[in-house]
């Protein structure tokens, strides 16, 4: 199997106009630091699972110029009369990496998807799933995808068993093999105990555990889960986000979309953040959240003499925010716990009790408040 | 390793399917599918199929009941034998307009998106639905009919009366097209409603269906005599009353056939053409 896959992903083709990688292969990001080459090479792809083997090799004629990149898009546009949805997006997601699109409501997340899945018609620039231009392939790209999140549900009145069904049996899988299938979705996502209730009378999180499950009947190359757990509880959330990274580890290519900062941190390797169909930033979430600068010392203390008290400890040696009347500080510490620790230090011998303190990486919250020019946090983070 | 992979290649799976033969198979087990969709739909809703129903009990009963009396007395015809064959296009007609709302909010869910990004023939989610409509009608057709002959209709056939409710069920199958297009087009399900009131009434009330054209005013004659309720309303009532077939049922066989040639293709186009 290692040598057929392997037979499968030649070495990388010369491009005119290098996207966006992922991978180490890829140029780096212009405006980011080179990203450390912790990413898939092409010869990892030979981990994608057995279950990959038919997709992958159906696809041999037309991937004989591409490497292990499964979702590419190069200089995409879309505008909707007035509105410049998309303007100039591109980056390429190898097998078994998962991309964050992050940006806030009308950012161009889901339009960006749209046009990536066949849904809306591109105005500019290409984009090619597994190696099939989306423009002149649809047919053939609808074979390798799987949609899930906003904007593609399912259907209400069915059971997830039905659903399922449904759209098995529409990505021709022959029917003896339905079955089969079907229940080791339903078995390996846990989704035993609504299987046959009318998704209506679901919850949200089995609802959405469904949309996603039924974007994975066809076992696709490229997934795209769009803002798949907005509206979900946290458990919900996190029993997804599992599954996220299991599928990952499979060597499916994820394109994510989401609002929330901490989940494309905790899924993502790349990150793209879109503000008004723009890429204000892209990295990996450890870059980006290290671009934005220092770690906060964040330090609790029983009352506002006490906080004066150790504001005078160490106003000459740091920079820190701290309200009058609050019992908080927020130091700016550039040295990591060797530094916080003589800061503690020095505020214990100034004889204030500490209540709580903690060490604290700028959040994506930061970065995205700082780069989109919304109101900054009050964690003293300022845009770079 | 690259022997390997050219001995794989001759395996390949061939479901390319670019050939007509492999699409049209591909095509009629798509619609299949979204048939058995629409169709569980449908029996997880009966308030469909008892609304279509009920529509035609009461047009039975005000008619029959409130009018009959004197439409049948100025025509001199036994009217009740008049109304049920009329009422049978009817029901076929309004099961045309749930085709076009049912489509129309199964259009603005989420699920079509999905739909639309599966590699799947994107006729079948419109055919599925007129299919499933289709039998819903006949359903429906049947109650409607078992009603009428308790209010003491008689068929004078058994195949007679499987002709009528066949040619009425083919009537709101054409129009199930037409409602298709408006939905694909339109949208909204609310607008969808009301625009449907614009082909529904003029169609029903203005028609061969509920009295005979000899009784409306010249003007409006022409329109009445061969708009497709009214030759299908005539056509069916033949079959059920078994007086002999004439001209009205070639006339909507035709209509039939041209509501499907211009539909079909229109509803496919606009479906295919939508955001």
């Amino acid at each position: 199997m290692h040598s057929v896959l392997q037979g499968l992903w030649p070495g990388r083709g010369s491009r005119v106009r290098p996207p966006t990688s992922i991978g180490a292969q890829g140029a780096p990001r212009r405006d980011l630091p080179p990203s450390g080459g912790t990413y898939l090479k092409a010869n990892e792809a030979s981990q994608v699972s057995d279950r990959y083997m038919d997709i992958v090799s159906t696809n041999i004629d037309t991937m004989s110029t591409s490497n292990s990149t499964v979702i590419e898009a190069q200089g995409l546009y879309k505008s909707f009369e007035e509105i410049k949805a998309v303007q100039d997006l591109s980056f390429a997601i190898p097998a078994g990496k998962v991309l964050g699109l992050l940006g806030p409501n009308g950012a161009g997340k889901t339009t960006a998807v749209k046009m990536l899945t066949t849904l809306l018609p591109i105005d500019q620039g290409s984009a090619s799933i597994a190696g099939f231009d989306v423009a002149e392939r649809p047919e053939a790209v609808r074979r390798v995808i799987g949609l899930a999140g906003q904007s593609a549900a399912v259907d209400e009145k069915l059971t997830p068993r039905e659903n399922l069904e449904l759209f098995s049996w529409l990505y021709k899988i022959p029917r003896k093999e339905r079955r089969a299938r079907i229940e080791g979705l339903i078995d390996r996502f846990d989704m035993t105990e609504f299987a046959d209730r009318p998704v209506a009378k679901c919850s949200g999180g089995q609802r959405r555990r469904l949309d996603v499950v039924a974007a994975l009947v066809a076992q696709p190359q490229a997934l795209f889960l769009d803002e798949p757990t907005t509206g979900l509880d946290p458990r919900s959330r996190s029993e997804l986000w599992d599954a996220v990274q299991a599928l990952a580890a499979e060597g499916t290519a994820i394109l994510l979309t989401s609002q929330y900062l901490e989940e494309a941190d905790r899924l993502s390797d790349h990150v793209i953040v879109l503000d008004k169909g723009r890429e204000v930033a892209a990295g990996s979430p450890e870059a980006l959240k290290k671009r934005m600068g220092q770690d906060v010392l964040e330090i609790h203390v029983s009352s506002e003499d006490d906080r004066s008290t150790a504001v005078g400890a160490v106003t000459e040696s740091a920079v820190m925010t701290s309200v009058a009347g609050s019992q908080q500080l927020d130091i700016n510490v550039e040295g990591g716990a060797a530094q916080s620790l003589q800061l503690l230090r020095r505020i214990d011998d100034a004889g204030v009790s500490i209540v709580d303190f903690q060490l604290r990486r700028p959040t994506l919250d930061d970065v995205f408040l700082a780069l989109t020019g919304a109101p900054t946090s009050d964690s003293g983070v300022t845009p770079s | 390793m690259t022997g390997i992979a050219e001995s794989d290649k001759a395996q390949l799976p061939t479901h390319q399917g670019t050939d007509l033969a492999g699409g049209l198979r591909g095509a009629v087990s798509d619609t299949m599918a979204m048939l058995w969709r629409d169709s569980v739909r449908t029996l997880r809703q009966p308030e469909m199929l008892v609304f279509a129903v009920v529509m035609g009990v009461f047009f039975l009963v005000l008619f029959n009941y409130v009018f009959g009396g004197s439409i049948g007395a100025g025509a001199q015809i036994d009217y009740l034998q008049f109304l049920v064959p009329g009422v049978l296009v009817i029901t076929a007609l309004q099961g045309a307009q749930q085709t076009s709302l049912g489509l129309a909010a199964d259009l603005s869910e989420g699920v079509t998106d999905r739909f639309r990004s599966l590699p799947m023939s994107q006729v079948a989610v419109i055919a599925g639905r007129t299919l499933a409509d289709a039998a819903r009608n006949l359903a429906g057709l049947i109650l409607v009919a078992l009603v009428a002959f308790l209010m003491g209709y008689r068929f004078t056939s058994f195949l007679g009366a499987i002709a009528a409710i066949a040619l009425a069920t083919g009537v709101g199958f054409a129009f199930s097209w037409l409602g298709a297009a408006i939905a694909v087009k339109v949208r909204q399900p609310d607008m969808v409603g009301m625009l449907s009131m614009f082909w529904l009434f003029p169609l029903m009330l203005a028609s061969t269906a509920f009295a005979p054209a000899d009784s409306m005013p010249g003007w409006l004659q022409p329109f009445a005599k061969y708009q497709p309720i009214s030759v299908a309303s005539d056509a069916v009532r033949e079959l059920a009353n078994g007086s002999g077939v004439d001209s009205s049922l070639f006339l909507t066989l035709g209509w039939v056939v041209a509501l499907l040639a211009l539909f079909v293709p229109m509803s496919v186009a606009l479906y295919r053409k939508v955001i």
